[in-house]
């Protein structure tokens, strides 16, 4: 079986500007792909050219085996798109919106759309004109999950939902796979991507540094902790474990960073009168710093 | 159900404007003619007053062959040469230039895109909904005129009527095309709005000026006015030969349209 996603050295430049350099990607069929990279990394640029929004400057891509410019139409038979910045028709409404794409793809289940809906709490009888961005955006979902394609492009598709309905899309995100469908989910939030993606691809300023499995992620995946105790504690008895670094104690406060698994951390602090745990997600910066910072010099 | 594709749904999105415009098309028409009557009566006077203008203000109202006093002389001088076109011109080139980059400004095309349809059936389907639009505003234009020289008891055909409106259409449509070729070129609507307008005034004064200034004679037949203007479709009906210029047109600018939308990087 070939990739569901492949690029061979793909490159976009915007006149000087780089968009994305060199990239190498295989998606497999069936596997949820996280696209992780800060702002401005080049998410989008690789997004926009797999639909044939814009050309390469250089290498290729195929989706479902197919070239992704000769057989544009084709592939975005199987492929629903959710865009970064979604704009809709402001002059619908949202139920209309969704029947004129409807048509557009030559028919869809219309039950399935209405399910879709009330999954997502989303009114259809409204405007699209007086809908919260929120609320745009479970259209823009809807439309790209109603023909149950096998691909599905989302370009950072939490962004601007409340924390109930990104609930709702991991739900959502999850029963796709279920079905076989692939994901390419773009993100720019760690704890994200390593919920609902099967392998993590790296991205910072157009380049690729890395596509790892979420479990070896996870595995050294580092956190900053902090745990405020009844008392004022030492900072020995945490420093021996293997897992901590920086341990640092204020009074009762004790901050460390910590690698790999809690366990040991979890029952050292049992013996003393634990108050609160605060567990801080590294920002994706602080990642690629720790990690990948060899390859800084191959991304400037 | 007018949102069952991309064509029906641009009529739609334009339909209020469409009305309004129908409705002042309709009006307006139904005015000119019936001023008529008194232009008539006076026509002695005017017929001498046209005689002392200078020739550049004689061919910008559609030459000196028009005798304002006939039906068809006064529709010509007060209608046809400047009025109707020039309504239909802004029509055009509003419609030539939204269609594709208005959608790119909006940031809805990329959502339309990722629809299995290609671009340049985006592209014809929205060129198909300019010609409609065109040919509502037309048939409004023809009844109001139809009613009329009934009305005020001109004595001009409807089919010459319709000739000399369709002839009118023609010529705005070649500018809307190029406004939409532009826009498919740049992805920006003010731009293609702006170029197409300056266009439209420049080869208007190429015309006009032809008439006077002898070396400008032998640029005039680049200027569809020229081609318009010459015609007179009102008194002789419209001929395949006064078409030529302007399906070429038409032709040659929804080719670059198409290859233009078709290559291009989309705006997000
Ligand atoms: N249309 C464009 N013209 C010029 N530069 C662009 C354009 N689109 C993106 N870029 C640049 O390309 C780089 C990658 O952008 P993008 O793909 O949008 O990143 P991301 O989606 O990861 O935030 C950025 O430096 C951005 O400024
Ligand atoms: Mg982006």
């Amino acid at each position: 079986m070939s990739a569901v996603i492949c690029t061979e050295g793909l490159t976009k430049y915007y006149g000087k500007t780089l968009g994305v350099a060199d990239l190498n990607l295989e998606v497999k069929k069936g596997e949820v792909f996280g696209y992780l990279g800060p702002n401005g990394a080049g998410k989008t640029t690789t997004i926009r050219t797999l639909l044939d929004f814009i050309h390469p400057t250089r290498g290729r891509a195929t989706i479902f085996g197919l070239d992704t410019h000769r057989d544009g139409v084709k592939i975005k038979k199987q492929v629903g798109y959710l865009p970064g910045e979604l704009e809709l028709y402001k002059n619908i409404k949202g139920g209309e919106f969704l029947r004129h794409f409807a048509y557009l793809r030559g028919g869809v289940d219309w039950k399935y759309v209405q399910e879709l809906a009330e999954r997502l709490d989303f009114d259809m009888s409204k405007p699209i004109r007086s809908l919260s961005s929120g609320n745009k955006h479970k259209a823009g979902l809807i439309q790209a999950l109603m023909h149950k394609p096998e691909l599905l492009i989302l370009d950072e598709p939490t962004v601007g939902l409340d924390p109930l309905m990104q609930q709702e899309f991991y739900r959502i995100a999850n029963e796709a796979k279920k079905q076989g469908q692939t994901l390419f989910i773009s993100s720019h939030i760690l704890p994200e991507v390593e919920r609902i993606c099967d392998r993590v691809g790296f991205i910072r300023r157009g380049k690729l540094i890395k596509v790892e499995e979420v479990l070896d992620l996870k595995e050294h995946a580092f956190r900053q902790i902090e745990i405020h105790f009844a008392n004022p504690v030492s900072k020995e008895e945490f420093e021996n474990l293997s897992v901590v670094k920086d341990v640092r104690v204020e009074d009762s406060v004790l901050r460390f960073t910590v690698a790999g698994p809690l366990d040991a951390v979890v029952k050292t602090a049992a013996k003393f009168e634990v108050i609160n745990i605060i567990s801080h997600e590294p920002n994706l910066e602080d990642i690629f710093l720790t990690y990948y910072g060899g390859d800084e010099n191959a991304a400037s | 159900m007018l949102l069952r594709n991309i064509f029906l749904k641009n009529l739609r999105d334009r339909r209020k404007a469409l009305f309004w415009w129908s409705f002042g098309l309709v009006l307006y028409s139904l005015f000119m003619c019936a001023f008529y009557p008194t232009i008539q009566k006076s026509a002695v006077e005017l017929e001498a007053y046209m005689e002392n203008m200078p020739e550049a203000i004689v061919a910008a109202f559609g030459g000196a062959d028009n005798n304002i006093a006939s039906p068809e002389g006064y529709l010509n001088v007060e209608y046809f040469s400047m009025m109707l076109p020039l309504m239909f011109i802004i029509y055009a080139i509003g419609f030539g230039s939204g269609a594709i980059a208005g959608e790119e400004e909006a940031g809805t095309l990329d959502l339309l895109l990722a629809n299995p349809i290609p671009r340049w059936r985006v592209l014809l389907e929205k060129f198909l909904a300019m010609v409609g639009g065109m040919a509502i505003l037309s048939f409004m234009t023809w009844l109001g005129l139809a009613v009329g020289i009934y009305a005020y008891d001109m004595d001009i055909g409807l089919g010459q009527l319709a000739a000399a409106t369709f002839s009118s259409a023609l010529l705005s449509f070649s500018f809307g095309v190029i406004a939409l070729a532009i826009s498919c070129l740049t992805g920006k609507r003010g731009m293609s709005m702006g170029i197409t307008t300056a266009l439209v005034a420049g080869t208007y004064l190429l015309y006009v000026l032809a008439q006077v200034a002898e070396p400008l004679e032998k640029y005039q037949k680049l200027s569809p006015f020229y081609w318009y203007m010459t015609a007179n479709p009102l008194a002789n009906g419209l001929k395949l030969g006064d078409m030529t210029f302007f399906i070429g047109t038409i032709g040659i600018f929804l080719i670059i349209a198409l290859f233009a939308f078709q290559r291009r990087d989309l705006a997000v």
